[in-house]
């Protein structure tokens, strides 16, 4: 245990390290990128002396470390500085809730596509040889290739003008405990299928290669020579082996619970990142993309590293590796 | 041990979405969640903030506003909020005649070049605390200039006010052009009589603003307090959730009519697909895009009946660059102007959802020519023209600077590149480039032809053609010179009767005409489906204070 403990150490030294080479690299793009937020406000309506005035009053004019240090000081202790969009709203005010909105639709997502594609996997490799497998796994495969861009106006059509079950999209919150909670609302159906339906294959695949390597396991044969239910065979000894490197899996996972969909948000009307972040893009709203950046790969670093000791776990052979930085 | 282990790491993994979970929620409790939600920590579960549908409520989907601060607003999605909820001391109404709004007159010096304003008693600020007088607007047009706001659009439109421009520059500390003569009185001293100059102060930065709580805020910092607005329009702000809705309830005591009479208006602003979103009965009006445009026009169709349009006050063109060679010769800018057929770019292409363009300025504009001739589609004329000014050989080059997200460049440049190729035998190449990178180029004179629109911002000609066409101004990137044209529109400044004014520039434009500076391609047209449940509304061809006209019967 000593041995992870100095790992994990080592790895958090490193996140700082990291974190520096993004925030400078994403800095100096924006900063030495061409265009600047002023001249995309002013539009058609240049005023070229009414541009320096103002880039000079919000210090873009300063050298890029005075800058750089300016924001990346308010950013350690949290404060991403005021954005664009709106103007002059911290972004904190801006980007937190959005934040939470596209957690909170991924995590949905994420735990829908797990909890249906095992079971799936599982039963199309219990039927390996019939028509059942290739058809089981054929039709997610089918959903993965459709791009969101044909899903989105197709479901819509079906449940929202056709059957008139659902509405068109939206973000709909309710407050349980002073938090606001979206996704126990009937609008979330639509972006959960968006989101769901192309993901099932891949779990489900997954799943089912490690069901069928581990059924030709002796201990499964075992089990089932001493006359064990076959449920009980699935369950406790094909699926809990079967499941273990499904683990990591989902560890990798992690990391794109705060990424955004710019087509999903933008097409069905969800208030998260994604659409934020394309927009700031293109209005050159420094602060906000700093700010997504800084925040979204922590994350990355934060899930990347909770996979790592995962692996510490599930494989002792792998623990203490001195090459394991890389 | 293998299964304890994998207990391990799923907990583990419980663990932290838990943290995380936990961590934002914090987050976002401690910033205050997107605002509005003023009872956190209710106890036990509550269902919905979601306002409910009430009788006489108007739905529609809208643009998250970048600002709603009026010194700041340089964008439609803002200005179209803006009107309703803050005013100034003119309007246009629905006919888009220039009405007194909190003025309730104003007089004109003999000269043309000092106003003065009457303002109306007894109008409040939304929350009735107190009456406008002449000092707010003093503050209030100040602020919209004063270098410390950092309004990109502040001096465009009071640039004309005596003094205004070495307030902005921060030269001076008072712009000596508005006077507080007493309470209900303010002069305004502009430094030629300009007769459109009542015009741009119906633009939000001449609007009144409550002092007492805009504090230092600028248009970059500070706007906390535009989440809930002290304005003076038809409509107060009850709620504004970031990226969610905004909902305007009317103000009781507004001072013209009619008052508004919608019991309440919700813009959803993340929404989806609003056509989607109108047959699925969420909102009450949208407008229809390309795509749907055949479908909707057909008599067949239920939607059919709602559809209306409207024409709205714009010009999309191609412009040269007039400096450098190809184009700096007028004749080969006439032959790439001769050579677009606009009207199967109108009907066929754009499927009529525009109007095919002859001259510079909009129908609806005063001193729209009908009978312009313009440039008129002639492929042999415009071959031929070519061959004289050296035909395509001679070009070089040619490239259309386009902006664009990095998609197709769409149908219309695609068509008129054909239309080019099969009339002129010239292959034109499009760069086509983020919008940011396609001012700068504009800026620099980086381009040899570029595809624009430009959108009213008042009703008066000069608007179009002195801005766009005047050597000196700085929004004329074509860098057209001529001055025989400068003559006249120097002098339709000044112009005191209107109807002379017009004439004078009716004749400029049609020398702008002439000389191809522009190929004006299309005047857009609006439209909109409106459920028959809502009366009175209508499509304004840009942006004006239009809700307190709409009812809505349910």
């Amino acid at each position: 245990m000593q041995g992870l403990a100095s790992y994990i150490v080592r790895r958090l030294l490193w996140a700082p390290v990291i974190l520096l080479a993004v925030s400078l690299a994403t800095f100096a793009l924006g900063r030495f990128g061409p265009g600047d937020p002023i001249q995309i406000l002013q539009g058609q309506y240049r005023d070229p002396e009414q541009r320096e005035r103002i880039a000079e009053e919000l210090g873009y004019h300063d050298s890029f470390f005075t800058q750089y240090w300016r924001y990346m000081k308010g950013a350690v202790r949290g404060d991403f500085g005021e954005g664009l969009s709106p103007r002059g709203f911290p972004v904190n005010d801006v980007l937190f809730p959005r934040l939470w909105v596209t957690f909170q639709y991924n995590l949905l997502a994420l735990i829908i596509i797990f909890a249906v594609g095992i079971p799936a996997g599982i039963w199309a490799a219990l039927r390996h040889g019939t028509w059942m497998d290739p058809f089981t796994i054929g039709v997610m495969l089918f959903f993965t290739s459709v791009p969101v861009l044909v899903t989105i106006p197709v479901l819509q059509w079906l449940f929202a003008l056709k059957l008139d079950v659902l509405p068109s999209g939206g973000w709909e919150v309710h407050e349980y405990y002073g938090v606001e909670i979206g996704v126990l609302s009937k609008r979330i159906i639509l972006p959960l299928l968006v989101l769901t339906l192309p993901g099932f294959a891949g779990v489900a695949r997954y799943m089912r290669a490690q069901v069928l390597e581990v059924l030709d396991q002796d201990y499964v044969r075992t089990a089932r020579a001493k006359g064990l239910a076959e449920f009980t065979v699935v369950s406790r000894h094909i699926a809990r082996n079967a499941l273990l490197p499904l683990a990591t899996m989902m560890g990798f996972a992690l990391v794109g619970l705060l990424g955004g969909s710019i087509f999903l948000e933008t097409l069905l009307g969800i208030p998260g990142v994604g659409e934020y972040a394309f927009n700031a893009v293109f209005a050159r709203d420094y602060n906000a993309i700093m700010a997504i950046v800084l925040i979204t790969s922590t994350a990355f670093i934060i899930a990347n590293l909770v996979v790592d000791i995962m692996y510490a776990f599930i494989d002792p052979r792998i623990r203490l590796g001195a090459g394991m930085e890389g | 041990m293998e299964t304890r282990r994998l207990i391990l790491v799923l907990g583990g993994i419980a663990a932290v979405l838990v943290v995380v979970l936990g961590g934002l929620s914090l987050a976002l409790l401690s910033s205050g969640g997107s605002g509005g939600s003023d009872d956190n920590g209710t106890p036990a579960a509550e269902t919905s903030p979601l306002p409910e549908r009430v009788a006489g409520e108007l739905r529609l989907a809208g643009p998250d506003p970048l600002t709603l601060d009026p010194a700041c607003a340089s964008d439609t999605g803002s200005a179209e909020y803006i009107v309703e909820i803050f005013s100034g001391l003119v309007a246009f109404d629905r006919d888009l005649t220039l009405i007194p709004d909190i003025a309730e007159k104003w007089d004109v010096s003999d000269d043309g070049t000092v106003y003065t304003f009457h303002i109306r008693r007894g109008v409040k600020f939304h929350d009735g605390s107190r009456q406008v007088t002449a000092d707010d607007f003093k503050f209030s047009m100040q602020r919209s200039l004063d270098p410390d706001t950092l309004s990109t659009v502040g001096s465009v439109y009071l640039d004309d006010i005596v003094g205004a421009t070495e307030f902005a520059e921060g030269k001076t500390d008072n712009v000596s052009g508005i006077e507080v003569v007493d309470e209900y009185t303010l002069r305004i001293t502009i430094d030629a009589a300009k007769s459109y100059f009542v015009a741009k102060l119906t633009y939000p930065t001449a609007y009144v603003v409550d002092q007492r709580e805009v504090g230092d805020s600028s248009c970059f910092s500070n706007t906390e307090w535009t989440r809930n607005p002290n304005g003076t329009g038809p409509f107060k702000l009850a709620e504004w959730q970031i990226a969610q809705r905004i909902v305007l309830t009317p103000n009781p005591t507004y001072h013209l009519e009619p008052k508004p009479s919608l019991a309440k208006v919700t813009y959803v602003l993340a929404g989806g697909s609003p056509l989607v979103m109108y047959e699925n009965d969420e909102i009450d009006i949208t407008g229809v895009g390309i795509n749907d445009i055949e479908r909707i026009r057909d008599a067949s169709d239920p939607l059919n009946k709602e559809f209306t349009e409207a024409p709205s006050l714009d010009t999309y063109y191609i412009g040269f660059n007039t400096e450098e060679p190809p184009f700096d010769d007028p004749k080969v800018r006439r032959a790439f102007a001769m050579a677009i057929d606009k009207q199967v770019l109108s009907e066929v292409v754009l499927k009529d959802l525009v109007v095919p363009a002859k001259g510079v300025l909009p129908p609806g504009m005063p001193g729209f020519d009908d009978n312009l001739a313009g440039i008129p589609f002639d492929a042999d004329g415009a071959k031929a023209l070519l061959e004289d000014a050296g035909g395509a050989g001679g070009l070089g080059k040619v490239t259309l600077l386009s902006s664009g997200r990095g998609a197709s460049v769409g149908p219309i440049i695609e068509a008129i590149q054909a239309m080019w190729e099969q009339n002129l035998g010239v292959t034109v190449e499009v760069d086509q480039e983020e919008f940011g990178l396609f001012l700068r180029d504009l800026d620099d004179g980086n381009f040899k032809m570029f595809d624009l629109g430009w959108v009213a911002d008042y009703v008066d000609p000069q608007n179009f053609l002195d801005i766009k066409f005047h050597s000196e101004s700085p929004n004329n990137e074509m860098k057209y010179s001529n001055p025989e044209v400068d003559g006249l529109l120097e002098e339709a400044r000044t112009e005191q009767d209107q109807a002379k004014r017009l004439d004078l520039y009716r004749q400029a434009e049609e020398k702008i005409v002439e000389d191809a500076s522009w190929i004006p391609l299309y005047h857009g047209k609006s439209n909109a489906l409106i459920k028959p449940s809502v009366e009175g509304y209508f499509i304004p061809p840009f942006v004006i204070p239009n809700l307190r006209y709409v009812s809505v019967t349910r």
